[in-house]
């Protein structure tokens, strides 16, 4: 039976000085499994991420990472890839994939930013297995909405965690685009990454999500199989007859 | 009520217009308190007149003449090279260099312990302090400290204007690195990556082309500033002004000077407004350093 990495017991979540935006939340998550995570906007999707984290302590409840409280995590165990990707506009594909690597940097190689054959190997592959090769010295600025998300799953990639955090890394995508990345988000689980991924669009998050769940008011809730195929399909917008 | 009265109320009921009388009666006040006085100006426009003469036209032999007494000895051949204008020039902009990259190099971590978004409070608080300390005293007091500390010469102006510069800088710098992005923090962060990693390589690269227009600033400064403690010894062209006003008052011979210091001066600010306003406001980009010494090249 594959390993629990994350666990979430009967917890709120929220900031300090105000109401819990979510109560009672119950999340389990396997190693290698994707769960997707809907719900309207501002319900406290990327605050759930955010105390998944551990950037925000939960009001109450616990949370635990493979077993033990989620504060003692190991170095580079847990990744994230923010809503805006959180990626350094003024530096290179390639430093900003090296980033993933630093957590397994001795003292020395970080202070002296000398990285390792190790570490420069493995952003070399993680930067090709996202398709960045020829763009490695350029700017993330001056890259696309979809090649800056590939980035910051190759930075993911060089990391290598146990568990990744995504929110709404799919967002604003055509379906081409969209595709390649739930492509690379897949092999990230085959090899053991536990995600947990929001994505505002249920029906794309079923396609590519071995569970879905969905925030409901203050309650987080599974979305079974008949409840999944009955999630309406996204409108389509026509336009209006002349 | 009477048309100028009711002039008078229109005229009083506008915040600007109150405001403005506010202010105007304060300074009234104030320069009354500071015993300023028309009269002392009618003195001033004689000593001014008088100046005038003395210094005009402006004697360029401080160009060309050699400076035999030129601290530390200038041993170049030529005469010019060895002069009082371009011996201090030189003097100034060396120290205004050193001074900044000391500058940077001490305030650099400082800020970054002082920056709330990746400091504990407290730390946080306690640096922001020392930089203020740094802050309260100008170049000029610091250099007055460090001549009497080391003696007269550059080492005590590079000296007092690392010391300002740190303090100087730092505040610019903790406020640029406040303002970066929080999510590539939190990316960091959620590695669980150290602090000072945080910041070296996550906040100081993000904050990037602020911190060298803040670098490419801080020198500016620290070159317009290198005229003002060499007054007080700290070496620069400052201190050749103060040889010839005191105690020969060669009132057309400080003129030159302050003429050379003036292009120089004039001349490294445009440089680096151009190099500032390419990190600052066009399409963001990697700094690069050629840009810094080649700012006319593309690359």
């Amino acid at each position: 039976m594959s390993e629990q990495i994350l666990s979430v017991n009967s917890a709120a979540i929220g900031f300090d000085d105000a109401e819990p935006l979510i109560e009672g939340v119950e999340l389990r998550l396997r190693e290698g499994e994707i769960v997707g995570l809907t719900g309207r906007s501002g319900i406290g999707k990327t605050t759930l991420i955010r105390t998944c984290a551990g950037l925000i302590p939960p009001l109450s409840g616990s949370i635990s990472f493979a077993g033990a409280p989620l504060a003692g995590k190991a170095r580079g165990e847990v990744g994230l890839i923010p809503q805006r990707l959180g990626l350094i506009q003024h530096q290179t594909v390639g430093y900003n994939v090296l980033m993933g690597a630093l957590p397994r940097a001795k003292w020395y190689q970080s202070a002296f930013s000398l990285p390792s054959a190790e570490m420069r190997e493995s952003t070399r592959n993680a930067v090709e297995a996202v398709g960045l090769q020829d763009k490695i010295l350029t700017s993330v600025n001056s890259l696309s909405g979809g090649q800056q998300r590939r980035v910051a799953i190759a930075r993911a990639m060089v990391q290598s965690p146990k568990l990744v955090l995504a929110d709404e890394c799919l967002g604003e995508l055509d379906a081409e685009t969209a595709k390649g990345i739930i492509n690379l988000l897949r092999d990230l689980a085959n090899d053991g990454t536990s995600i947990l991924i929001v994505d505002h669009n249920p029906v794309r998050a079923r396609t590519f999500c071995d569970r879905v769940l969905q925030l409901r008011g203050k309650r987080l809730v599974e979305l079974g199989d008949e409840e999944q195929d009955a999630t309406p399909p996204l409108p389509v917008l026509r336009r209006p007859e002349q | 009520m009477s048309d100028t009265s009711r002039v008078v109320q229109i005229f009083l009921k506008r915040p600007m217009i109150r405001v403005a009388l506010v202010l105007s009666v304060l300074s009234v006040l104030v320069a009354s308190h500071l015993r300023i006085t028309l009269s002392r100006l009618g003195d001033a426009s004689s000593n001014l007149r008088v100046i005038t003469q003395e210094a005009w036209p402006p004697d360029f032999s401080v160009v060309t003449d050699r400076a035999s007494w030129a601290y530390p000895p200038c041993e170049l051949q030529t005469d010019w090279m060895c002069s009082p204008a371009v011996v201090g020039m030189t003097q100034t902009l060396e120290i205004a260099f050193l001074a900044t990259i000391l500058g940077m190099v001490l305030s650099l971590p400082l800020a970054a312990a002082s920056a709330t978004n990746l400091a504990p409070p407290l730390m946080a608080q306690s640096i922001r302090q020392l930089l203020a300390a740094l802050r309260v005293l100008p170049s000029l007091i610091w250099a007055l400290i460090f001549v009497i500390l080391v003696g007269i010469g550059p080492l005590a102006g590079v000296l007092a204007m690392t010391m300002y510069s740190v303090g100087y800088l730092g505040k610019l710098q903790y406020e640029a690195l406040e303002g970066v992005s929080r999510e590539p923090l939190e990316v960091a962060r959620t590695m669980g990556l150290p602090r000072w990693q945080v910041a070296r390589f996550f906040a100081i690269p993000e904050a990037a082309n602020s911190l060298l227009s803040q670098m490419l600033f801080m020198f500016e400064y620290n070159v317009r500033h290198g005229s003002v403690v060499g007054l007080v010894g700290a070496g620069g062209i400052g201190w050749y002004m103060q040889y010839y006003l005191e105690p020969f008052k060669l009132y057309d011979r400080v003129l030159a000077l302050i003429i050379v210091m003036y292009v120089v001066v004039i001349a490294i600010d445009q440089v680096s407004l151009r190099i500032r306003r390419r990190f600052i406001e066009d399409e963001p980009m990697r700094p690069k350093w050629k840009q810094v010494f080649l700012p006319w090249t593309d690359g």
